[in-house]
């Protein structure tokens, strides 16, 4: 803790060696900077790149590959130096295997950088610059390059360079929103008020901004010394948790892998005891292995989460890390700001006071016209008041754009009755210019009013006219009389009763009250030459002539309330946290439905049963408002309970610190917690959270670093958008998986039977990948554009605990129904193509021993005929490419029973996802285009196949999809019975 | 696909290696070519007709017994100094070995389009090198009567027809690389990928 703040200039001066006029020597300045690094936030320590990549070569299925890899090679050199005929195969079948580790690898770690690069953009901005004195002279240095002691110069819409004391200040105000969570601007003079160093008046801090004034001051700290430096290397330290969705995948990694080390040892065992080869057993093993890795399966996950980032970065989701994507789905609870994020950050007038009724004004974003009754004339003489009573004015050059979006110079109560005159009366700045000012006197916090003296713009009254605005009860004070319809009455005890009912009322909404007067100066005693004087006040100030009150509020984006609801449909609890007075934020998560109409906090029922709060019964109150002050004091429990108890919750006043206690309260309950910041402050939070979202307008760059996601038009319902993508990802990463796990089943089949029944091999190692990598890729991700069942909005947010993306069902469903009928299929087509051939099923049973023998060059078949060994071979070949072909045939009946769990393929509709129809046909293309195009090509195993064996697995195609369609009606007719429970995945 | 008899399989196929000086490394491969040869002798081949056309045999009728069709006699002794009647160890002690090749069975091949198609062994890569080889039945070649074949239900008593070959001048303690092809239209001996079809390679190492 540094006491700079107490120190006086002199003192500081000694201590930084440095001198205010004529700042520090270049020389100096460089000696310093060496010392003490340049002034900039060390980015948080990035991950080597190359251990990135390798992290990527080795994760998921990539180990199981390898050890398949190291085998083949392994079982190459052994035939080699045994000197067998063709080792290469095995040499090449290692080679493949390493290749299709390193590309998905290159794959997943260049989609990984992509969506990394997204948020580096984020990070570079603009060169800040500093004006800073030194050699006795002012200079623009590049702000990192400042160093202790320097004195630096800084004025309205400036950043903060570093963290300076401040010794000279004129109006100087700051906006410590980043660094406290106060959305009002601080004023900054040089005078030390406080001895907390984040309290006193005379130290600005990095990366704040000065909002108007200017000011000098010396840099007491920079870089990582700053204040927000230290917060940021708190949030760095944070932990990162493992996302739901990298969870679900490493269990369905271990399930497969599980599924594949079992079968592999337990076939390797079979296959020794019955004999073979302990290098024929470690080839099956390779076999194996590879049939029930889905080879493609990690990059085509890869892909269809960052098409889905990519539609949200439509929807103004932007996100960081892919698997974010589906952690917004699984959001139980959200904890949103409230300023910018729930509401427009804008005051906007919402409510009138005037011939004694309350009147609501429009609040929306894009308001071009108010409906209440502007008949009367005391809203005339309000108009008059609101009109000149004012200092903001809009900044020139803006007539083309829509008032709400134009830039005002002016604090936020003004510019919010700026534009709401503008609004109803048009054109403010002629009105004030025919009625031209002779006086003024600005708001200050003593007297609490502002006021100004106009000529008015009737050519025959002379009079001059005094209007008045300020603090209700101060103005009131003022007044004499009221305007009712127009016409003055005297304020008596019972109007003055009213006044103080609406501005009751008005207050209770959480609603910034002003009050207005105005006063016709008689002619006689102020002529039009009469020298009026702000000083002296040679006017009068009392007596005056109530007109009517108007207040304001930072309304609800009018998007908020349907996302709200739309959220406590989806069973997410919504919880605002606000730094925020607690009536505001009450009024706001009122308004947008954050507390619903009907339900009642504590207060609220004491109020109303009129008992003393400590007798109410706390479960009677779904809602609750935690004001900071008081979540200080609480203990962990008490918060755990207040959590658990209350549906709908408000945590007003509170410092972003606290957001993190109330993030790790929700993290308890086992809820998956999304979290809005945007502060520096609320880094650590957004860290801690499972989701932290960053604003992308309001948010600091620490902010954004720390989030996974941000939020690029700061609005709530964007989020609530994104939830809706994630959890359609989720659903769909089931069909993909389901999709891709059913064909194992048909890959694995053949090298169980070959080893057990000794049949030629029905299916390559080889050709198992072309089906894992190319045809089965396409038709995987286009299930990633499929549409929503219904609607999963109107469902809980899946427990994290038992609504695995991979279950059980799902497994036996995909692995041991489906999977089995497609295995049938394409047996079928290879018992087929061999019968055709020569060899009759019966034939084939136990021939392996001969059918492979180099030596047999008359091998009979069925019918008599001899065959050599190529002649053999080729035929296996060709019975790889039927079962390939099969299998493919077969897959694209799975792809389309696939787009749906529940409902039929007639409700979904079967073009609406039409990127379906490019996965099929990219299925059969690519099948086409092996058999045919590459079916001379030796190495690869295809052989061009007779046109006829591409219909064998029809009539099981056909068979798989009615199977399926009868599931899914039983399902939708029983739902809650025994199949509903084992058959839907 | 074209075979040979003796089969030996070594590491790169079909190696016929033999010490004449030693009948130990030669017993077996006589053994083996007495055991084929049982197959032919008159006794086997008693269901089959003897033919005497040079044509094709088409059968269009089942005028076998148990309608089937008929099949052609093919005898050990047509293969004369290589049948194993006159010179039981088929030339190989005196390092004139005799081989046999044997045509695979095709169903409904007509090979050499109506000219019968006859082995041709030569050395292989110096087809120049004279390799004097004596062919049984004369000239090498295969009756057409013997084709085509129509499979094992149609003749269950058919066996394939052989052309055996006598190397009367190999080099002794030197391994010859030598091919038999089979000369005729319809049969291709290119396929890179198959040594088998239409020819038949081997290596032959006579020692003293």
């Amino acid at each position: 803790i540094q006491d700079d703040h107490k120190l006086s200039t002199l003192e500081l001066e000694e201590k930084y060696g440095t001198s205010i006029n004529k700042g520090l020597s270049s020389a100096r300045a460089a000696e310093i900077l060496a010392r003490d690094g340049p002034n900039s936030l060390t980015p948080p320590k990035a991950t080597p790149e190359i251990v990135k990549f390798l992290k990527q070569m080795v994760g998921g299925f990539s180990i199981l590959l390898w050890i398949g890899a190291v085998f083949s090679w392994i079982s190459f050199g052994i035939q080699l130096a045994q000197g067998a005929e063709s080792p290469f195969d095995n040499l090449y079948l290692g080679v493949v295997l390493a290749l299709v580790v390193i590309l998905t690898g290159i794959f997943a770690y260049y989609q990984e950088a992509k969506s990394t690069n997204i948020m580096a953009s984020f990070s570079k901005m603009i060169p800040q610059q500093a004006l800073v004195i030194r050699d006795a002279e002012k200079k623009e240095l590049s702000a990192d390059q400042l160093v202790v002691g320097d004195i630096v110069e800084i004025k309205g819409g400036d950043r903060i360079p570093a963290d300076i004391r401040l010794i000279f200040s004129q109006g100087c105000k700051v906006d410590n929103s980043s660094l406290t969570g106060e959305s009002e601007p601080q004023p900054r003079s040089c005078d030390f008020t406080h001895e907390n160093p984040l309290e006193t008046r005379n130290i600005a801090f990095y990366s704040t901004t000065c909002v108007e004034g200017t000011a000098t001051g010396i840099v007491i700290n920079t870089g990582d010394r700053t204040v927000i430096g230290r917060i940021a290397s708190l949030a760095s330290r944070v932990g990162n948790e493992k996302t739901p969705i990298a969870i679900e995948i490493e269990h369905f990694v271990y399930l497969v892998a599980g599924v594949a080390i079992s079968i592999g040892v337990l076939f390797f065992i079979i296959s020794v005891s019955m004999r073979y080869k302990i290098l024929d057993s470690i080839i099956f093993l390779i076999g194996i292995i590879v049939a029930n890795v889905p080879e493609g399966l990690l990059a085509t996950v890869t892909v269809s989460l960052s098409l889905t980032a990519k539609r949200m970065a439509k929807k103004n989701c932007l996100v960081k890390n892919l698997e974010a994507v589906e952690t917004l789905g699984s959001t139980s609870i959200i904890c949103s700001d409230k300023t910018g994020t729930l509401t427009q950050n804008r005051m906007t007038v919402a409510h009138l006071w005037f011939d004694n009724q309350i009147y609501s004004a429009d609040t929306s974003e894009d308001q071009t016209t108010q409906p209440f009754d502007q008949s009367s004339p005391s809203w005339t003489a309000l108009s008059k008041i609101v009109t000149l009573c004012n200092r903001a004015e809009f900044r020139p050059g803006q007539e083309n754009f829509p008032i709400m979006k134009r830039v005002v110079v002016g604090d936020a109560s003004e510019t919010a009755l700026l534009k709401f005159a503008e609004v109803i009366l048009g054109d403010v700045m002629n009105i004030r210019a025919r009625n031209k000012k002779v006086a003024e006197i600005p708001f200050n916090s003593t007297n609490k009013f502002q006021l100004s003296i106009h000529e008015t713009d009737d050519p025959n009254d002379k009079r001059f006219l005094l209007v008045m605005k300020g603090a209700p009860e101060r103005i009131l004070e003022r007044c004499s009389t009221i305007m009712i319809n127009g016409k003055e009455e005297p304020l008596d005890s019972e109007k003055a009763e009213a006044f103080q009912t609406a501005y009751m009322e008005l207050g209770g909404m959480g609603e910034r009250v002003l009050g207005f007067c105005h006063l016709y100066l008689p002619e006689n005693e102020f002529p039009d030459t009469y020298p009026f004087d702000t000083d002296s006040m040679n006017f009068p100030t009392s007596n005056l002539c109530f007109v009517g009150l108007l207040s304001m509020i930072d309304p609800p984006r009018s998007t908020v309330p349907d996302a709200v609801s739309k959220c406590r449909s989806a069973g997410i609890k919504v919880i605002m946290v606000t730094g925020d007075h607690p009536i505001t934020a009450k009024a706001i998560a009122k308004s947008v439905g954050i507390i619903s109409a009907t339900s009642e906090t504590v207060e609220d029922i004491a109020k109303r049963l009129n008992i003393p709060v400590e007798q109410v019964n706390r479960r009677e109150a779904t809602a609750a408002v935690v004001n900071g002050m008081e979540l200080k004091d609480m203990s962990l429990q008490q918060l755990d309970e207040i959590l658990c108890n209350h549906s709908e919750i408000v945590f007003a006043r509170t410092s972003p610190q606290q957001k993190l206690v109330i993030v790790e309260g929700c993290q308890r309950q086992g809820a998956v917690v999304a979290v809005t910041g945007d502060g520096v402050n609320d880094s650590p939070a957004l860290k801690k959270a499972d989701i932290g979202i960053a604003m992308g307008i309001a948010g600091s760059d620490a902010a954004k670093n720390a989030a996974d996601m941000v939020l690029l038009d700061d609005n709530f319902a964007s989020i609530v958008t994104g939830v809706e993508e994630g959890r359609l990802i989720f659903d769909n990463l089931k069909k993909t998986i389901a999709y891709t796990l059913t064909k194992n089943i048909a890959e694995l089949c053949p090298f169980l039977i070959y080893i057990i029944a000794s049949i030629p091999m029905p299916i390559g190692t080889i050709t198992i990948l072309f089906i894992d990598l190319g045809t089965d890729i396409i038709p995987s991700v286009a299930l990633a554009y499929e549409k929503a069942e219904s609607d999963i909005m109107n469902r809980r947010p899946r427990n994290k605990k038992k609504d695995r993306l991979v279950n059980e069902q799902l497994a036996v469903y995909s692995y041991l129904q489906i999977g089995i009928m497609q295995s049938v299929g394409a047996f079928v087509t290879y018992f087929t193509v061999y019968a055709e051939q020569g060899f009759l099923p019966s034939t084939l049973l136990g021939v392996r021993v001969d059918w492979e023998n180099n030596a047999i060059n008359d091998f009979e078949d069925s019918y008599g005929q001899e065959w050599t060994k190529y002649q053999r071979m080729y035929l296996q070949w060709t019975g790889y490419t039927a079962f390939f072909v099969s299998i493919t045939i077969q897959q694209v009946a799975d792809l389309i029973i696939r787009k749906t769990r529940r409902n039929s393929i007639f409700q979904q509709g079967l073009f609406r996802n039409k990127v379906i129809w490019v996965g099929i046909f990219s299925q059969i293309g690519i099948a086409l285009i092996l058999t045919y195009g590459l079916g001379h090509v030796t190495a690869l195993n295809f052989t061009p196949l007779r046109f006829q064996y591409w219909f064998v697995a029809v009539p099981f195609a056909v068979l798989i999809w009615v199977y399926d369609e009868v599931r899914k009606l039983f399902i939708r007719r029983y739902p809650g019975s025994w199949w509903d429970k084992n058959m839907y995945y | 696909g074209v075979t040979l008899r003796p089969d030996v399989y070594g590491d790169r196929g079909l190696q016929i290696y033999y010490n004449v000086s030693d009948n130990k490394t030669w017993e077996g491969l006589v053994t083996t070519l007495r055991t084929f040869l049982t197959a032919y002798t008159p006794a086997a081949q008693h269901l089959n007709i003897n033919c005497t056309s040079d044509t094709y045999f088409i059968q269009d009728t089942f005028d076998g017994p148990n309608k089937t069709k008929l099949s052609c006699k093919f005898t050990s002794d047509m293969l004369q100094n290589c049948s194993g009647i006159t010179d039981p160890t088929f030339g190989f002690p005196e390092g004139k070995p005799c081989f046999i090749i044997k045509m695979n069975r095709i169903i409904k091949f007509f090979p050499g389009n109506g000219t019968a198609p006859r082995v041709d062994c030569t050395y292989v890569g110096d087809e120049s090198r004279p390799l004097e080889v004596d062919y049984y039945p004369v000239n090498g070649t295969f009756n057409l009567h013997y084709f085509p074949y129509y499979g094992k239900k149609s003749q269950p008593s058919y066996s394939n027809p052989l052309v055996a070959v006598k190397f009367l001048n190999i080099t002794r303690n030197v391994e010859v690389k030598i091919v038999c092809k089979i000369i005729g239209a319809g049969i291709t001996f290119d396929n890179v990928h198959d040594p088998y079809e239409g020819k038949v390679e081997f290596k032959l190492k006579i020692e003293d």
